[in-house]
């Protein structure tokens, strides 16, 4: 609160970039979490809220309507103020400077967000992603993978997560060792196993080999690695820095596996650069993206200028590599970068959405970002700029994982169980700390904050918010729903992500959707669905009543009782669909055995009931405001 | 470094590529290719493709009076190539009977669809020569004083595709003639202007003999007409040539009187004319006699357009085609693109056409022209139409629109496309119609519901556009189409398109018959239609989109449910009778103790 040099500034203008024309009057008010624009005209309540923690930066700029004040915010949105004192201008800009800057992760809105939810609850939701059973959906640990106490209080690394699955054979002493030999001391451990054919991603940061440096215990571990996929006699080293990157770093004493030294190994560069390339390419883009009418060349020179979407696919190529090398060759890999925390976690989790349908439902992903992002300390305090802290440590890692899975939804439409909103909401949430899940820069760091004890997830929200996140498309029956993703890399096949980046630009999002036409019609599917069964049971409780009647009026002959249960049994919606939808009578005498026809229906009428099972979501659309709202739009800018 | 990554691609590639069992692949002549009536095949022979993905495929080439159809011999590898004569552009021998190099020796065949296409032969005795005089004849009927294949086929459809279009009827449809606004039959035998259609609608204060004195100041005698008329505002869209004002800045009275009688129909307070050129061509055109309207037309605003000649056009999807065929530019994709600059002259013709529509709904006339009125008038009117008015966007009322907007009012489709004509670097070339339909295409991407037809017509409409199957884009003008009989003699591809409509239309279309489309031609939205200009490339394969698909299958699940609903509710106003139907057959099952088990595991199954 004491940052907070000004509540309350009046008549304060909120420009509208896309049209000026639709400028908004209204009064700004600061929170000690928010910034809260509130229109002032016509009666209508119009509220924009703004958290702190979304804020990257705060500037004054001149324009034609007098100085305002311009918000740059960490998922993309731009918002003017034109504030007519230049007082009170100053006044919330160093107040938001400094709101927007928290210097330690106590004042962080996490903390400060209560929801009204129960200890017990609050700890149910936190068990709600939980790493243990996904190894054991994966089948470990098995024969050839066990899991390992030695970082259980992070001794070994502490960047790591407590609970690792090694190879069997791996010994304390050789992990022991071969952390010693590895950046933060993270030595090779498992990412992903898959269990058709026991080929496994390893992750590790680099080894310590400067120019000529080596280490047994380090060469064990990937002899170790190899051992645990009996059927391949080779293990592939993936390297994910530029060749060049690699060699400096030998410089500094790290560097990269010598062939010669390690026993049947395969190394491989993939040239995905690092964090201050990435940092710059997505500034650059965003520049075009803000501009607000882009020639086709400043636009498309522009894109190719930032590099953004040539990064995006070095990491789908190098995914694709590794998903290649698991399920078509069977060969491990292990995968690495420098620390072993950004592109390793990249490459890792996008190879894993390649190979394993889990990774692409709802769950799996919340999963998958839970295993290869969170626990393995991808450094989302410093990444993420949630604190006032290093620049040069402030990267957009993630964002690029986001948008390869984006990409890859593109490409394979049916194949994702959840929307773009889904992917644009963890983006939100990755930035605005509202949950505890992307606070601190590993393991750690949240259990010395009490993470679980003092906020919440992000994952039960998602999850219980579940309907406004299914892809339409999604059938778990697919083709493209099973086995592995091979994604096209060509660059025509990368789009610019609109949704994401020109998130908050209305204008320019498309006023009709394919999205919205399916959605509305499996509404309407579903409400028939509906309508059809509550046909059906008051059908049922007719014939109930029918048949108790008939029960008193038949004998109490045996028959009759065998038979009884039978009917009971008959007596489901389905068997009256069919009977009743057998247009004519059944010859007298016939048996009551189903037709081809009726055995037709019914399957069919299965097979859809199945189709819903996606669709307890049927909750009303989440969109259905939204459309209504781009229609008026059509309108208007029809009229 | 990336080739294990480019390896593991081609692998993807070849799965596309179904393998077919080795029997059906001997040296086998190609009896089983299916053949329109009237086609013939005239030479087979055994030739390598240079298959610029695969590499060279060993197979058979059949040559008909249509088509070039080759089929691979190579199990592993099934490449299968049909093409319509009419989509070649040129023929070239490849190398002498001295060449040196494997597959040195053969033809190269540059296609108007973007491709092309080279055969390896033997070098022994001039095997080449046989079926390059033949590709060469047939490919280029009209050049060697034989039918175009539109007037040699008999097809046979259920649906008579010319009776489409009928200027009258459509005339009427938009409310035409009324009290601004006539019909006349002054044209009727040509006489006014020799690329006009015979029916023409004009204001209805003019007569007849300004109407001369006006096509004496226009280009070509292309006087303004109207294309379409606003129902509820009255604004109409008119179209036509450049005025003949030259170097000294000619005036014609009766041509400014009669602009004003177009504005005064709906006392439009300006009229707008959009000049469809950038003002230089514009003022170029003065030194040959052309020109544009000046201060001398009152009441009248004139806006250029900036929209490229044919010759830019040209250039520009010449080089499109070099960046994506046959391989796709890929270290510099974006900038490749921007250099062709062919999405940006999508987006200046898009806009052009935002900017009248949006002038006409807002109750203004426009007069829309550019130099001769065939080219970037009819890409502008149409357009502007098909956002203006949603008939145009139903599958009849599109084709109602090309054949009233680009083939009544003389797009001149023979020299654009070059039909059975050898002369590939003719300049009269120009993709102005595969512009509009991509144009059209970026429409459908921004409003997907809003048209009944889908991408496949347009696919279909751009691939006839050269075929020469048809006799729908044959000829420059009415006129010379009657010369040709070829209402007569040819068949329309509206009578193909009509007689089997349901793979032409879009699920998704939902009729709003009174919306006005406002695409925004934005780069953010505009992309390259990649499903048609990288179609060959056999990483995008065309498949139904799964969208599509499912959308289908949603609704014919809605349709199977409001039936059975429909059934139920039948059924539910007289339930007796059913109950005790039901429970008669439970009556007669009785007798029969074994049946009822196997009925209730049918439908424990489901549970």
């Amino acid at each position: 609160m004491e940052h907070i040099r000004l509540p309350k500034v009046e008549h304060v203008k909120l420009l509208d970039r896309v049209s000026p024309k639709k400028s908004r009057v209204g009064t700004l008010y600061l929170t000690a979490t928010h910034s809260i624009f509130v229109e002032s005209e016509d009666g209508v309540r119009n509220e924009t809220w703004v958290l702190h923690s979304l804020v990257c930066g705060v500037e004054k700029q001149a324009s034609a309507s007098g100085v305002s004040l311009v918000l740059h915010c960490k998922n993309f949105q731009l918002l003017q103020f034109v504030i007519p004192e230049e007082k009170d201008l100053q006044d919330i800009l160093l107040s938001l400077q400094r709101l927007s800057q928290p210097e330690s992760l106590e004042e962080l809105y996490c903390f400060a967000y209560k929801p009204n939810v129960a200890a017990e609850e609050r700890q149910r939701e936190w068990d709600f992603v939980d790493l243990r059973s996904e190894y054991k959906r994966m089948g470990l640990p098995n024969a050839h993978w066990k899991l390992s106490p030695v970082n259980q209080n992070y001794e070994v690394s502490d960047t790591y997560p407590s609970e690792l699955f090694v190879p069997e054979s791996a010994t304390p002493p050789v992990i022991a060792g071969s952390s010693k030999f590895r950046s933060r001391g993270r030595f090779p451990t498992l990412s992903y196993y898959n269990k058709d054919n026991h080929a496994a991603v390893c992750r590790s940061s680099q080894p310590l080999s400067g120019f000529s440096a080596r280490c047994l215990e380090d060469e064990q571990m990937l002899g170790a690695v190899l051992r645990s996929n009996p059927r391949s006699d080779v293990l592939y080293v993936v390297d994910t820095r530029p060749k060049l990157n690699a060699i400096a770093n030998r410089a500094a004493g790290k560097g990269y596996e010598n062939e010669d030294n390690y026993s049947n190994i395969k190394f491989q560069f993939q040239g995905i650069e690092n964090i201050h390339v990435m940092r710059n390419s997505q500034q650059k883009m965003l520049e075009v993206c803000e501009l607000r009418t882009p020639s086709v060349s400043d636009f498309l020179l522009g894109l190719e200028g930032s590099g953004w979407l040539k990064h995006i696919k070095a990491v789908l190529d190098a995914a694709v590599f590794i998903a290649k090398a698991v399920s078509e060759e069977g060969v491990s890999v292990l995968v690495h970068c420098s620390d072993g925390w950004d592109r390793t976690s990249q490459v890792c989790s996008v190879s894993s959405v390649l190979l394993d349908p889990h990774y692409r439902t709802l769950k799996g992903f919340m999963v998958l970002i839970e295993k290869d992002w969170i626990s393995f300390g991808h450094k989302f305090t410093h990444r993420c700029n949630h604190l006032l802290g290093d620049p040069k440590e402030v990267s957009p890692i993630i964002d690029q994982f986001l948008e390869c899975v984006w990409q890859l939804t593109e490409q394979f439409p049916c194949a994702f169980e959840f929307n773009e909103r889904f992917l644009i909401t963890i983006h939100h949430h990755i930035y605005s700390c509202q949950f505890g899940n992307f606070i601190g820069n590993n393991e750690r760091d949240r259990q010395q904050l009490e993470i679980e004890k003092r906020t919440h997830s992000l994952w039960s929200y998602l999850w219980s918010n579940r309907a406004e996140f299914i892809n339409p498309l999604y059938r778990p029956n697919h083709s493209q729903t099973q086995g592995v993703l091979r994604p096209s890399t060509a660059p025509y096949c990368f789009n610019f992500w609109r949704g994401l980046y020109n998130r908050f630009d209305r204008g320019v999002h498309p006023r009709q959707s394919v999205e919205d036409c399916l959605r509305t019609i499996r509404e309407e599917t579903e409400q028939l669905e509906d309508q059809l069964s509550s046909h059906k049971q008051k059908i049922s409780k007719l014939e109930e009543r029918k048949w108790s009647v008939s029960v008193n009026i038949f004998d109490k002959s045996p028959t009759a009782w065998i038979f009884a249960p039978d009917l009971r049994l008959a007596n489901t919606p389905q068997d009256y669909t069919s009977c009743v939808l057998t247009s004519s009578p059944r010859p007298a005498g016939g048996s009551p055995v189903l037709t081809p026809h009726d055995l037709n229906l019914t399957t069919s009428f299965n097979g859809s009931d199945q189709e819903s099972g996606v669709a307890d979501l049927s909750a009303p659309s989440p969109f259905s405001e939204e459309s209504a709202r781009d229609s008026d739009e059509a309108a208007n800018s029809a009229a | 470094m990336a080739s294990p990554v480019s390896v593991y691609n081609s692998n993807s590639l070849d799965s596309h590529i179904s393998s077919v069992s080795r029997d059906s692949l001997k040296m086998e002549p190609l009896t089983d290719v299916s053949l329109l009536p009237g086609e013939d095949g005239v030479i087979e022979k055994e030739v390598i493709y240079i298959c610029p993905f695969n590499g060279p495929v060993k197979g058979k080439v059949l040559i008909t009076n249509y088509r070039l159809y080759f089929r691979s011999s190579d199990a592993d590898l099934m490449v299968t190539l049909d093409v319509p004569l009419g989509a070649i552009s040129r023929v070239e021998k490849m190398g002498g009977a001295s060449s040196r190099g494997e597959n040195s020796y053969g033809l190269d065949i540059t296609c108007k669809d973007m491709r092309n296409l080279r055969f390896a032969l033997k070098q022994e005795g001039h095997s080449r020569r046989d079926i390059f005089d033949l590709l060469f004849r047939l490919a280029f009927p009209l050049s060697h004083n034989l039918h175009l294949f539109a007037y040699v086929t008999q097809e046979k459809y259920e649906e008579n595709g010319w009776n489409v279009y009928k200027a009258m009827d459509e005339l009427r449809r938009q409310g035409l003639p009324n009290n601004k606004w006539r019909i006349t039959f002054i044209n009727k035998s040509y006489e006014l202007c020799d690329t006009y259609p015979t029916v023409l609608a004009v204001p209805y204060k003019c007569k007849e003999e300004d109407l001369r004195r006006v096509a004496a100041f226009r280009s070509r005698a292309r006087i303004p007409v109207l294309s379409w008329i606003h129902r509820e505002n009255q604004a109409v869209i008119v179209r036509c040539s450049q005025p003949l004002v030259g170097m000294s800045g000619k005036r014609n009275k009766d041509d400014e009187r009669y602009l004003e009688m177009i504005r005064e129909a709906n006392d439009t307070p300006k009229l707008t004319i959009f000049d469809a050129r950038p003002s230089v061509n514009a003022v170029a055109n003065k030194a040959t006699g052309g020109g544009y309207e000046g201060d001398e037309y009152q009441n009248a605003e004139l806006v250029f357009l900036d929209i490229q000649n044919i010759h830019v056009m040209r250039e520009s999807l010449k080089k499109l085609k070099d960046i994506v065929y046959p391989n796709v530019e890929e270290s510099h994709w974006l900038s490749s693109l921007e250099s062709t600059h062919w999405l940006e002259h999508i987006k200046l013709v898009l806009s052009g056409a935002i900017q009248v529509a949006d002038k006409v709904s807002t109750g203004n006339s426009v007069v829309v022209h550019c130099s001769d009125g065939w080219d970037r008038t009819a890409q502008l009117t149409s357009l502007a139409m098909l956002m203006l008015d949603s008939h145009y966007r139903t599958l009849r009322g599109f084709e109602v629109l090309i054949e009233k907007e680009w083939i009544s009012f003389g797009h001149k489709f023979a020299s654009r496309i070059g039909h059975g004509d050898k002369n590939h670097a003719d300049q009269d070339r120009s993709p102005i119609f595969v512009q509009f339909i991509d144009c059209v295409w970026q429409m459908t991407k921004q409003f997907p519901t809003a048209f009944e037809f889908n991408e496949r017509l347009l696919l279909t409409i751009l691939d006839n556009l050269y075929s020469c199957r048809f006799g729908t884009f044959l000829y420059n003008c009415e006129s010379a189409r009657d010369q040709h009989e070829l209402r007569i003699k040819t068949v329309s591809l509206w009578s193909l398109v009509n007689s089997k409509t349901d793979i032409y239309l879009n699920p998704f279309y939902t009729p709003e018959p009174n919306m006005v489309l406002c695409p925004v031609a934005s780069m953010r939205h505009l992309e390259l239609w990649v499903s048609y200009y990288i179609r060959w490339n056999p990483r995008i394969r065309q498949q139904q989109s799964p969208v599509e698909q499912r959308y289908k299958e949603l609704l014919a699940l809605r349709d199977e449910y409001l039936k059975k609903l429909e059934e139920l509710q039948l059924s539910d106003s007289s339930p007796a009778p059913r109950v005790a139907h039901n429970s008669s057959t439970s009556n007669t099952s009785s007798s029969n103790s074994s049946t009822p088990s196997t009925h209730c595991t049918h439908l424990q199954t489901p549970f």
